[in-house]
């Protein structure tokens, strides 16, 4: 059995996950961190957390087999390898649900819809384009201008009882959309969820054109615990006609890191056998 | 000198659209002249014997704003064509007594053209070279090309280029074709200690040094980074493909490696290792430049081959020689010599079971994160799930 690290830096926080796995089935998950960039360092913070993960699991550093980074750690020094998003994020939702078929990863600056198999390794993807309208950066700047906080969003979504359409197309004019409606009195709530059926329109029509079938749907990433997207992202699919179901996890924000953490371990025992590891520094 | 004082001086060699370093050699000694050359392939050897410095023109890259160069040319072609045109509008190119136009598409065979006419006070040459690679044929032809411009060269320069002096010039290049196969061996063998970024900028400082400082340069480094420890990745072991003439950006080259690629061969700047071994020295050195361009040179898109069972044959040794797990193809967009061949390329790879994918760019493409992603993914399913 080995040591692996995953440490996954995205846009507005950096997550970490240790793990003991001998790269195959039933892999220990011994520790992690999550840490909010809020314009630090976003490599002073992978080190942050990975030596707090090594100190909570009573690991040493030269116990660690693999470093594996995803996201925007491809700077970080002390990293054996790196796997990009989609990989980690497909191995990290079948980690926490081993049913997934379909990983809805949904961050701050992007929203892809990732099809997979039970191992975790990605068949297609669909993601949305350099538009921020369909991401978590988005909602944040929403929250903002309504002067509510990020963690009471989903909850006062869910409390709407006439949503307000927004703009699905440009996040320029969604926050217009949402300005002129806070000026004709429409309610947080329904204004929330009105950009909540906005983002999950999109994303819906992302998972469908994967043409994931069967097994169920993961949402994963930085906005995978809003229950109000969860809730709209369920009945858009709904009335996409998409009959699959869709979940989220409470460790949903550390399917990247736990995915390059496993796939960090697979690859080891990989190497391992081409004997080509003993070379690595 | 360290491995970062040279690659600072590459880089800024790199940056200067305004070609400094080939004014300073000019300045350095009356009566100098300097020839520019487009990609891919020029004998240097002929201007060097003329006592004249080869510049490698590359277009303008992603930091010079193309504002004339767009007037003459239709949007459907590469850039590398405009960009040159703003150069040379822009006094950027004054420094140069002459421009050469090897054979490589009708864009560039155009912009002889383009040349002649808005610079009839300079020496322009359309190159060709053979397309048909039988001694008596082709050779006959390459021979009477290389003497001509032999002769205009020797003209210009106001004395003759003796065979004794293309035999010196031989010499020098044979050495600069082996200090780079020595680096590009080092990189295959070592990849983490030689970073293709690194490597291009060596090769593109090459393009405005005269040889044997650029030869003296690649040794330099070679022994700076033997002597400098760099960490080992876990990344795949790549060759990059496709990139021979409009040259991607510094950036998408950087993009690559941060990826998770280890670039073990490629086809940058081909003048450098068209021909694969050294020119013999003995004998008439025009028909041992011509010899080596028929049987001894890089088969690759930018060369003609009139043997369909080997296209590829040359790709797949890049792998196989050079340890690569798969292939990157990366070309300019709209560019025929390397889009064209890029199916028949592909099929030989599928063929024998080489891993590829394929995007395009231009040298001034900005957005890279979906190349990035691209090569990102194609690295994680090799690591992952190649055999």
């Amino acid at each position: 059995m080995q040591i692996t690290a995953g440490i996954d830096i995205g846009t507005g926080a950096v997550k970490g996950a240790l793990f003991r796995s001998d790269g195959g089935e039933n892999p220990e998950w011994l520790a992690k961190r999550t840490e909010r960039i809020r314009r630090r360092d976003p490599l002073d913070l992978a080190r942050g957390a990975y030596d707090a993960m090594l100190a909570e699991a009573g690991v040493e550093p030269d116990e660690v087999a693999y470093v594996a980074t995803t996201g925007e750690g491809e700077n970080v020094d002390f990293r054996t390898g790196h796997f990009y998003s989609m990989t980690t994020h497909a191995r990290g939702a079948v980690y926490l649900e081993p049913a997934t078929r379909a990983a809805m990863d949904v961050g701050a600056l992007h929203g892809r819809a990732i099809r997979v198999d039970e191992r975790g390794k990605v068949l297609t993807y669909k993601m949305t384009s350099q538009c921020a309208s369909g991401s978590g950066q988005f909602l944040e700047n929403i929250a903002r201008y309504l002067g509510v906080a990020l963690d009471e969003v989903g909850e006062l979504s869910q409390q709407a009882d006439d949503p307000e359409a927004v703009s699905s197309i440009c996040a320029v004019l969604a926050e217009t959309d949402v300005i002129n409606m806070v000026s004709r009195g429409i309610s947080t709530q329904n204004i929330l969820k009105g950009i909540h059926v906005s983002m999950a329109d999109r994303l819906a029509k992302l998972l469908k054109s994967t043409r994931v079938g069967e097994g169920m749907v993961l949402m994963t990433g930085g906005l995978a615990n809003d229950s109000g997207l969860v809730a709209a992202m369920r009945e858009c699919m709904a009335a996409q006609k998409l009959d699959l179901a869709l979940d989220s996890h409470p460790d949903s924000i550390y399917a990247g890191a736990i995915g390059a953490a496993l796939w960090g371990a697979f690859r080891h025992r990989k190497l391992a056998g081409l004997e080509q590891l003993a070379e690595a520094s | 000198m360290t491995v970062q004082d040279i690659v600072n001086r590459c880089q800024a060699l790199f940056d200067d659209l305004d070609f400094q370093a080939v004014q300073d050699w000019k300045a350095a000694a009356a009566g100098r002249k300097a020839i520019g050359y487009m990609p891919i392939y020029v004998p240097r050897e002929i201007i060097h014997a003329a006592g004249m410095l080869p510049v490698g023109i590359f277009g303008g890259g992603d930091q010079l704003e193309v504002i004339h160069g767009d007037a003459y040319y239709q949007s459907y072609i590469c850039r590398i064509p405009r960009s040159t045109i703003e150069l040379g509008i822009s006094g950027r190119l004054d420094c140069l007594d002459g421009m050469l136009f090897p054979s490589i598409c009708d864009v560039i065979r155009n912009l002889s053209g383009m040349w002649q006419l808005l610079f009839e006070d300079k020496y322009v040459r359309y190159f060709d070279v053979p397309q048909n690679y039988r001694d008596d044929v082709g050779g006959s032809f390459y021979i009477h090309e290389l003497q001509q411009l032999r002769d205009d060269l020797a003209e210009m320069a106001g004395r003759e280029i003796s065979d004794e002096d293309l035999r010196q010039s031989i010499a020098v290049y044979n050495d600069n074709r082996r200090v780079i196969a020595d680096l590009y061996a080092l990189r295959a063998k070592q990849p983490w200690q030689v970073p293709t970024s690194e490597v291009y900028l060596l090769l593109r400082a090459g393009m405005v040094l005269p040889v044997e400082e650029h030869s003296q340069l690649i040794r330099d480094y070679v022994a700076a980074a033997d002597a400098e420890q760099r960490p080992r990745r876990d990344n795949c072991r790549v060759v990059v493909n496709g990139v021979f003439c409009e040259q991607p950006p510094l950036g998408l080259i950087k993009s690559i490696e941060m990826a998770g690629c280890y670039v073990v061969d490629d086809d940058f700047l081909l003048v450098t290792r068209w021909l694969l071994d050294d020119v013999p020295l003995e004998g008439d050195p025009l028909e041992n430049l011509s010899a080596a361009f028929l049987h001894r040179s890089a088969a690759t898109s930018a060369k003609f081959e009139p043997d369909k069972q080997d296209k590829g044959r040359f790709l797949i040794d890049q792998v196989r020689d050079n340890g690569a797990e798969g292939v990157i193809f990366a070309a300019p967009s709209f560019c025929d010599p390397a889009l064209l061949d890029r199916p028949m390329l592909q099929d030989a790879l599928s063929a024998v079971d080489i891993p590829f994918t394929a995007f395009k760019y231009a040298e001034n493409t900005g957005q890279l994160q979906a190349i990035r992603e691209q090569a990102g993914t194609f690295a994680d399913s090799i690591k992952l799930w190649s055999a």
